[in-house]
């Protein structure tokens, strides 16, 4: 027995070398960590069950029978984060570049399988050059053995990607069809074509990290939905980022333990300046509102208008949408109705709570936004809040004007509770364009059209420029004062717990894409 | 002769409490009074009746003199006790309070006035055969003067406050150079402590022993001596441990001291208990240092071995009656170790730290006594003095008070901030301070943290290996998801 | 592979410690979580009070004094080595008061360059003066107190480049 028992450890040992010492020890040098170690530091201690650790290539074109590695560039399997269930698989980028062959994807898709079958989030570290060319076609097999996964997972359970490395050419797709993507700055990029490529084709000259690095895609295409300054504090936030989210989408969002005391929040009460057009920054309200220190969010610094992530309240995992008056007035345009979508979406496929925060003066005007399809991808934000079926709840702290007051949640879209706050202005329009529509006549005829006309929006805005007459229609259905706000949303989530609603039965709906 | 009923304590902390006990004992009424940040503390609970008198800082609360006189003339108190610091050697609060009809514990303001500044209290000793330390008679006003006179006594000298002690405005000097900023550092030390900037030079005495005689005079002209205490583990020139008797004076000595103790008092007429400061070298020739006109810290060590209640013979004599005892009756039984438990870290060259006392359990004993102020899970405050406590211990003889406070400082249990404790330990079992051969000096020679530290660095070396094979066996447990 | 732990104690003292160091703990259990030690002929009474395995921090009592106990593994080390461990990354350029008072003088300026134990103000604080010593050389960059301004412990007083 013993010197079979022998066998199996050197074999053991040497999977676990991956590349070689050599090659480890240039991951270091690149502040980098190895595929296991990376796991071994995400995971509970002792937690991790490793699968396929003996899984090894079965090409022989090119002489690659020659050099094969235990575990074929993927360490895969399963084990626990703060005692919750997660499979996982991390790209070993001293195998082969981490590149993916048709063994390593069919580990990858073993462990995918299981997570479906068991309903548990997926977690995929990548860090690859891409396609292991050696292998061919068998290697884009490979790929799309995993895409048709992702997409059968999609809304099943959690799927989060860490990219911690390369990520190149079709590799990309798999992430782009998880529910977040994750980037490292400095240390990985995103492209489907390389800057090489790019070159000889367009004769655009760029780098790697200018192309598709983390700060690109974090500000520019919103590909990425958080970087992290270094690989730990990457997968410390992925742990955050698990906190708030179900195991699968029948379970209900974890919540922490929380002792409810008097709730109210006095400073929300200076946040909303006196004059309608000064802007004021919104995460302030969400702070005086969400339990402390447990605002986690997405997409931060792309379409910064508006504002979403995951926060608590009173320890139940809620998903947030805001308007940001700081930026663009905050009005809502492409990139901002996109973002909140697929945030949205996520949320509903996952049980968690909605609340949305609404100061929108309405969508954002211009040529760059028509040609663009705002048409098309605004309807997206209000689809994807229509279609949603969690609770829902809107606190609308000073403007909500026109189409957007519609898209933001409102009551007649399925928003469960609509709250408003003194300083609310529900309208079709701002005072001073509907006075120029309304009083037309009246003004060109006065004696001073001026006058007349700052005249009529005072009177507009007296009369419209504030929630009641949405109120007395029962579209809101409480004016609350700031400082209460917290308080009335903890008693609304917790009566909107058990909420079920059943939708007309159909394979999915057309959401314009 | 006035019954006393009710007492008021100006004071707070230990003593305030220590009091009470002594005047509940003898069935007398409690008043206390306390500021803002004290609503919590033990002396509030401990007494009759409490009435707060002012914010937390001392000058709007403990030192407001007419706030409290105002407070005793409402509550129809007959005698305030001072208990020490504070208001208890202020010559104009004793006035305020005699001219209100109400009893000062104390001596009377002629006594508290002229001992009350060192250079007066020299001036009125000198008529009585009391041996001095070479120095300045006057204070000083002239920086440049007082360095010419600091050449002409010698160095080392020593710059003192002439309105208080406490270590307060006190300053050794050692060369020339170091002069002019010394004396400043006194002079404003002195200011903001006690209101009063003066300060006098003398000799610095070599290898000093500050030892110190406890009298006790009565309205009627009796004055004892109630032997000697030794406070010569100073730090910083506070007194941290002090014992009684000394260890190192003759039944001769002891005599000639107390005498001398009691010409003093006559000196100036004094009323109730007080302290005659001594100087001692290395010759065993002892120089007056100053009177303190007031009950002191360390009074519980000459409690124990003489067996009197100091406060009650205070509050007798406050009344008006007479002195009993005689001195041929009085005798000293055993031996007593006093330990002061400050909030300091003896680690960080004493430098006070708060925090909240997380745990705080006081030592038993039959030979124990923890005159206390503060209880577990209060905040230590910061507005007022840094002790907590004082820890007593007693025994039939030196070596067996010693070891009693040994076992006294391992179980007294307080976490939440650092003291003194540590600290008293290492005095304890320090040679020079068993053997009975110590100065003045003795901290400044011997106390070095390093050696606390080791024992930490030990202890914390055993729980680091604790806490590892902890963890090493808690890895091998299996452990299931949860979800 | 022999591990190697750092085992950080109430933040003072690292010791490094293998899993043989183990065997030289003369230890017994008498209760549950409750030890009696002996080294060098000297008796200890150990006592866990509380653990987190996962975040391996444990507190012991010795003697009745306690010791928070932090253990890092070899990949903590690695993560620390490489210098890319979470957050603590920050130089600390800042004085900020040990303890609550007042302070009653100032000795630096802004912009002026001080060396290590170098006085930088004075704090009172229960009835004593204490001196604010400088921890290093550098160049004083603010001073966010004055003379006479109370204190909260913790408070920021001064700020190095």
């Amino acid at each position: 027995m013993e010197d079979k028992i022998k066998i199996l450890e050197d074999k053991v040992a040497l999977a676990k070398l991956g590349g070689g010492e050599k090659r480890i020890a240039k991951q270091h040098e690149k502040k980098k960590l190895t595929a296991r170690e990376r796991v071994e530091y995400l995971l509970d201690e002792g937690s991790f069950e490793e699968i396929g650790m003996l899984v090894t290539h079965r090409t022989t074109d090119f002489g690659m029978e020659k050099e094969t590695y235990y575990g074929d560039g993927v360490i895969t399997g399963y084990g626990t984060i703060n005692g919750r269930l997660v499979y996982i698989f991390a790209q070993d980028f001293t195998v082969f570049g981490g590149a993916l062959s048709e063994t390593h994807a069919e580990k990858i898709c073993k462990v995918m399988d299981m997570a479906v079958k068991v309903g548990a989030p997926m977690i995929g570290l990548n860090d690859s050059g891409g396609a292991r060319i050696q292998e061919g076609v068998r290697s884009l097999g490979g790929y799309a053995d995993i895409f048709y996964r992702n997409v059968q997972a999609s809304g099943v359970i959690p799927q989060i990607s860490a990219i911690m490395g390369p990520c190149a050419g079709g590799a990309v797709y798999s992430p782009a069809m998880t529910d977040f993507t994750m980037m490292v700055e400095n240390n990985s990029y995103m492209f489907v074509t390389g800057p090489n490529v790019v070159k000889t084709v367009t004769n655009e000259e760029v780098t790697s990290e200018e192309l598709g690095g983390a700060t690109t895609h974090s500000t520019k295409s919103g590909v990425a939905h958080i970087t992290s300054p270094n690989g730990v504090e990457c997968l410390e936030d992925l742990k955050k980022l698990l906190s708030y989210v179900p195991q699968n989408n029948k379970e209900t969002t974890p919540k922490l333990p929380y002792k409810v005391s008097d709730e109210y929040r006095d400073e929300l009460m200076n946040i909303v300046p006196e004059n309608a057009n000064k802007p004021y920054d919104m995460h302030d309200v969400i702070k005086g509102i969400i339990d402390e220190d447990s605002f986690f969010e997405i997409h931060k610094n792309y379409a910064e208008n508006i504002i979403v992530g995951f926060a608590r309240l009173a320890g139940r995992s809620i998903g947030l949408v805001a308007n940001n008056p700081m930026y663009l007035a905050g009005c809502l345009d492409v990139k901002s109705s996109i973002k909140a979508a697929r945030f949205t979406r996520f949320c509903d496929c996952f049980n968690i709570p909605l609340l949305v925060l609404e100061d929108v003066p309405g969508f954002l005007p211009g040529t760059d936004q028509e040609w663009n399809g705002i048409i098309v991808h605004g309807a997206k934000l209000l689809y994807a809040l229509s279609e949603a079926t969690v609770p829902k709840v809107t606190v609308i702290t000073r403007k909500a004007y026109g189409g957007a007051y519609d898209v933001m949640n409102s009551k007649h879209i399925g928003a469960d509770m609509n709250f408003a706050w003194p300083t609310a202005e529900i309208a079709v329009m701002g005072a001073k364009g509907a006075s120029e529509i309304i009083f037309k006549k009246e003004i060109s005829e006065a004696e001073n059209p001026e006058a007349k006309l700052l005249e009529k929006e005072k009177e507009y805005a007296d009369l419209f420029a504030n929630p009641y007459t949405a109120a007395q229609r029962g579209f809101i259905d409480e004016v609350i004062l700031p400082n209460e706000t917290r308080r009335k949303l903890i008693k609304a989530f917790a009566m909107l717990e058990n909420k079920e609603v059943s939708t007309p039965k159909r394979k999915h709906g057309n959401i314009p894409l | 002769m006035k019954k006393i009923n009710k007492i008021l304590i100006a004071n707070r902390g230990e003593i305030a409490i220590r009091v009470m006990k002594t005047a509940r004992k003898m069935g007398i009424k409690t008043v206390a009074v306390y500021s803002t940040a004290d609503r919590n503390a033990l002396h509030v609970k401990f007494a009759d009746e409490a009435v707060c008198i002012g914010e937390a800082l001392s000058s709007q609360s403990y030192l407001r003199g007419d706030k409290i006189i105002e407070v005793a003339k409402q509550l129809n108190v007959d005698a305030i006790h001072p208990g020490y610091g504070f208001l208890s050697e202020n010559a104009s609060f004793a006035e305020l309070a005699e001219k209100n009809g109400i009893i000062f514990i104390g001596p009377k303001t002629k006594a508290i006035e002229m001992m009350g500044s060192k250079l007066a209290a020299k001036e009125a000793v000198m008529k009585y055969n009391i041996p001095m330390v070479p120095g300045v008679d006057h204070a000083i006003v002239d920086v440049d003067e007082a360095k010419n006179t600091a050449k002409a006594i010698g160095f080392p000298i020593l710059i003192k406050a002439s309105a208080g002690g406490g270590g307060k405005g006190m300053r050794i000097v050692e060369k020339e150079e170091d002069f002019v900023s010394q004396m400043e550092r006194a002079i404003s030390e002195a200011t903001s402590a006690f209101g009063d900037g003066s300060v006098f030079i003398e000799k610095y005495v070599t290898k000093p022993r500050h030892i110190e005689i406890q009298i006790m005079a009565d309205s009627h002209g009796n004055v004892l001596y109630i032997f000697e205490r030794e406070c010569s583990i100073q730090r910083r020139h506070q007194k941290v441990v002090e014992e009684a008797p000394s260890s190192i004076l003759t039944p001769e000595k002891r005599k000639e001291m107390g005498e001398a103790a009691v010409r003093v008092a006559k000196a100036c007429d004094y009323l109730g208990a007080g302290t005659v400061e001594f100087l001692m070298d290395d010759q065993h020739n002892f120089y007056f240092l100053e009177m303190n006109t007031r009950l002191q810290v360390e009074h519980p060590v000459s409690e124990m071995i003489s067996g009197l209640d100091l406060v009650e013979l205070q509050i007798k004599i406050a009344s008006g009656e007479k002195l009993e005892i005689k001195q041929e009756d009085l005798q000293i039984k055993g031996h007593a170790m006093e330990l002061r438990v400050y909030a300091e870290d003896p680690l960080n060259d004493f430098l006070p730290n708060v925090g909240k006392l997380t745990k705080y359990k006081l030592p038993k004993g039959e030979n124990i006594r923890v005159d206390n102020g503060i209880e577990e899970g209060m905040d230590v405050p910061i507005y007022y003095d840094s002790m907590l406590s004082k820890l007593v211990t007693y025994g039939r003889t030196r070596d067996e008070a010693i070891a009693g406070m040994i076992k006294a400082i391992d179980e007294y249990h307080v976490e939440g901030v650092a003291t003194t404790l540590p600290f008293g330990k290492f005095v304890m079992q320090h040679e020079a301070f068993r053997s009975g051969d110590f100065d003045t000096g003795f901290v400044k020679k011997y106390y070095n943290p390093e050696q606390l530290k080791e024992q930490q660095n030990k202890e914390a070396e055993i729980a680091a290996l604790v806490a590892l094979k902890q963890y090493l066996e808690e890895k091998r447990i299996l452990r299931v998801p949860t979800n | 592979m022999k591990d190697k732990y750092k085992i950080s104690v109430n933040n003072l003292n690292v010791f490094e410690f293998s899993e043989s160091d183990l065997s030289l703990l003369d230890i017994v259990s008498v209760g549950e979580n409750e030890f009696h030690v002996l080294s060098d002929k000297k008796p200890f009474k150990a006592e866990i009070v509380s653990f987190d395995f996962l975040q391996k921090k444990y507190q012991v009592k010795i003697n009745n004094n306690s010791y928070w106990v932090s253990i890092s593994g070899r990949l903590e080390n690695l993560i620390n080595e490489m210098g890319i461990s979470a957050g603590s990354t920050k130089q600390i350029n800042s004085i900020k008061a040990p303890m609550p008072g007042l302070i009653i003088e100032v000795s630096v300026q802004a912009g002026q360059e001080v060396k290590e134990n170098d006085q930088l103000l004075i704090l009172e604080a229960m009835k004593m003066e204490n001196s604010i010593l400088s921890p290093r050389d550098g160049i004083i960059k603010s001073i966010s107190v004055a003379k006479s301004q109370a204190v909260d412990k913790g408070q920021l007083l001064i700020e190095f480049e």
